[in-house]
């Protein structure tokens, strides 16, 4: 991975899948990054529109995971895959998503 | 070897000695007693069909695992088009057959055995999933037909397997050896299991720590030692062997002919053995399983109910009914109701999701809610065709006597419709209505694919009932109220 906390302010796009009945909620994850970037400052989240993305988090409400294309995903360097109560295919409940989704961004951002 | 013929499904059974016992008597060849080869040509048709070039697009496909052009019933799903042909390919049987074509239930125990060996694999550290990919690749190249077997005989159903009186009344691991695990226990109404090569054997219910020697999960053939079979009885059987006009579906019979598979310390070696301990699987396993196998009713159903149709039609046809605005609007609500079947097995394939192993699911959900409307809408249907066809259904006069010296002649007047059609055209129809609609046809539709309250179970545990409850609490102005992410 190319970026870095301290190199620069690194850019984070999310993805929804559209939302039509989702699982869990998503914008509790939204809002819990959107606090991160105001609390510690190492990424910024920028529109999917813009170039040069690091990481693109997409947001599935549910395992069918509507968001999860490869067109997406290849708008960044890396992408994380919420899709219902899980984490790039691994089982995280509705509660612990917003902090596993930074932690995963975390170790991202530091690999 | 390369995908079977019909024809040579049927020599492959006639190689295998399967321990069958049917009204008292042992069974020597399934291929050849007139009890079972309606259900053999049912079976044989999922071979056929694949080879049809009208049908090769939904029966056949190509191996993750070879790259070869194989059954689509030894295919595991790896995409939503994957799942959406297995409900397409289900309906086109339902048409063909008019009966059940048993193949699914191996097929929906292949897929979801595939995916749960790979996540024990990634938590237990074993090798259940090369196993498995083994066995599976046997199955493609030789198109096997195997059985899925799951439910246990449960005995009291208050209690845990465990807690059982009779410890054989779910199957379990009664010794493991060097070479392999000894087996007790039995199956109950195991669709196509003595026409099967053989047995994928999975357990039937969560279980705790306590039932670990309960969570086996494995592969037996069919004439393995200490594998018994015994055949249901079924509505009016006996005139599989008496009678060919009065079966109403003589090729492919009423259902798909189920029996009840007992293990009597059977041994199953190491390699055909899945899951053998591995307790916090086995819900996992079980709900895989059934979201398959409920995904499938609104296809094989659907396609059923097209024959029902069809048959409730021209017999309208027959009797002279078929202007009266009452039956045209019957008949309409048959195809409502088998169409909206359809949308749910349809949706529930679409909504499907990739799994760890890389294959696919259907979403659990609709799955679920597609066999609850299953165990409503295909009564119904069934109902308006009963009503449509009249109390003949139930009492008309049989083939032997319809050619009777002595009373043939009144049969055949008397049972009549309009003037320029064949007495015996009506008779074929109303036999046919009564094979689809009278007994145990109707019973599959409840409880196969598991009873209803097992898919009210599984829609509640899926409901998420504290969502709907915010949504309303949003509309109402209760509590914090959501902003959209701007």
């Amino acid at each position: 991975m190319e970026v870095s906390k301290d190199s620069r302010k690194v850019k984070v796009a999310l993805k929804y899948c559209g939302s039509c009945n989702p699982h869990v909620d998503l914008t509790k994850i939204a809002r819990h990054l959107a606090k991160v970037v105001v609390e510690q400052r190492y990424f910024q989240l920028v529109p999917l529109s813009e170039d040069d993305i690091d990481v693109v988090v997409i947001l599935c409400g549910c395992p069918r995971a509507c968001g999860n294309k490869e067109e997406i995903r290849a708008k960044a360097k890396q992408s994380l895959v919420v899709a219902g109560e899980s984490l790039d295919g691994r089982a995280v409940s509705e509660a612990n998503l917003p902090s596993t989704v930074e932690q995963k961004l975390s170790e991202i951002l530091d690999s | 070897m390369s995908m079977m013929t019909g024809k040579e499904y049927r020599e492959s059974l006639r190689k295998l000695k399967p321990e069958i016992y049917y009204l008292g008597e042992k069974i020597e060849s399934v291929a050849d007693h007139p009890a079972f080869v309606p259900h053999v040509n049912a079976a044989a048709l999922t071979y056929d069909m694949a080879l049809a070039p009208e049908f090769e697009e939904l029966l056949s496909a190509t191996s993750h695992l070879t790259g070869e052009k194989i059954n689509r019933y030894t295919h595991i799903h790896h995409s939503h088009d994957d799942l959406v042909k297995k409900v397409k390919m289900l309906r086109a049987l339902g048409q063909q057959t008019g009966s059940c074509f048993q193949r699914c239930v191996g097929h929906d125990g292949l897929n979801s055995v595939y995916s749960i060996t790979y996540d024990i694999d990634q938590e237990m550290g074993t090798d259940y999933h090369k196993r498995l990919v083994s066995l599976l690749k046997e199955v493609q190249s030789k198109d096997l037909m195997i059985s899925g077997a799951m439910t246990d005989v449960k005995g009291d159903r208050r209690l845990s397997p465990s807690q059982q009186k009779d410890p054989d009344l779910y199957v379990h691991v009664v010794e493991k050896k060097k070479d392999g695990i000894v087996v007790s226990g039995a199956k109950a109404h195991i669709t196509g299991a003595v026409n099967s090569h053989g047995h994928l054997v999975m357990p039937t219910a969560a279980m705790k720590a306590e039932d670990a020697d309960y969570a086996v999960c494995f592969y037996v053939p069919v004439d393995a030692p200490g594998v018994i079979h015994i055949f249901g009885r079924q509505t009016n059987d006996t005139r599989k062997c008496n009678c060919f006009l009065d079966q109403g579906n003589a090729e492919y019979g009423i259902v798909g002919g189920e029996a009840l598979i007992v293990f009597d310390k059977a041994f199953v070696p190491w390699e055909h053995v899945f899951m053998c301990g591995e307790y916090e699987f086995a819900y996992e396993l079980v709900e895989r399983f059934a979201t398959a196998h409920r995904q499938n009713y609104g296809g094989c159903k659907t396609g059923l109910a097209d024959a029902l149709i069809g048959a409730t039609y021209a017999l309208s046809q027959v009797q002279g009914t078929d202007r009266a605005s009452h039956v045209r609007d019957k008949l309409v609500e048959m195809v409502h109701l088998t169409e909206t079947l359809y949308c749910c097995s349809i949706a529930c394939s679409c909504q499907g999701y990739a799994l760890p192993a890389g294959s696919y699911m259907a979403d659990p959900l609709l799955a679920n809610v597609t066999k609850l409307n299953v165990t409503r809408h295909i009564y119904e249907i069934a109902r308006l065709a009963q009503d449509i066809t009249g109390g003949m259904l139930a009492t008309a006069p049989s083939e032997m006597d319809w050619k009777d010296k002595r009373v043939g002649k009144y049969v055949d007047k008397y049972m009549k419709g309009v003037a320029d059609v064949p007495t015996e055209t009506r008779m074929r129809l109303i036999r046919l209505l009564e094979a689809m609609t009278c007994g145990t046809a109707l019973v599959e539709s409840m409880h196969g694919a598991g009873s209803p309250q097992a898919q009210r179970i599984m829609i509640e545990r899926r409901a998420n009932l504290e969502r709907k409850k915010r949504l309303a609490e949003k509309l109402a102005k209760i509590g914090e109220q959501p902003l959209l992410v701007c």
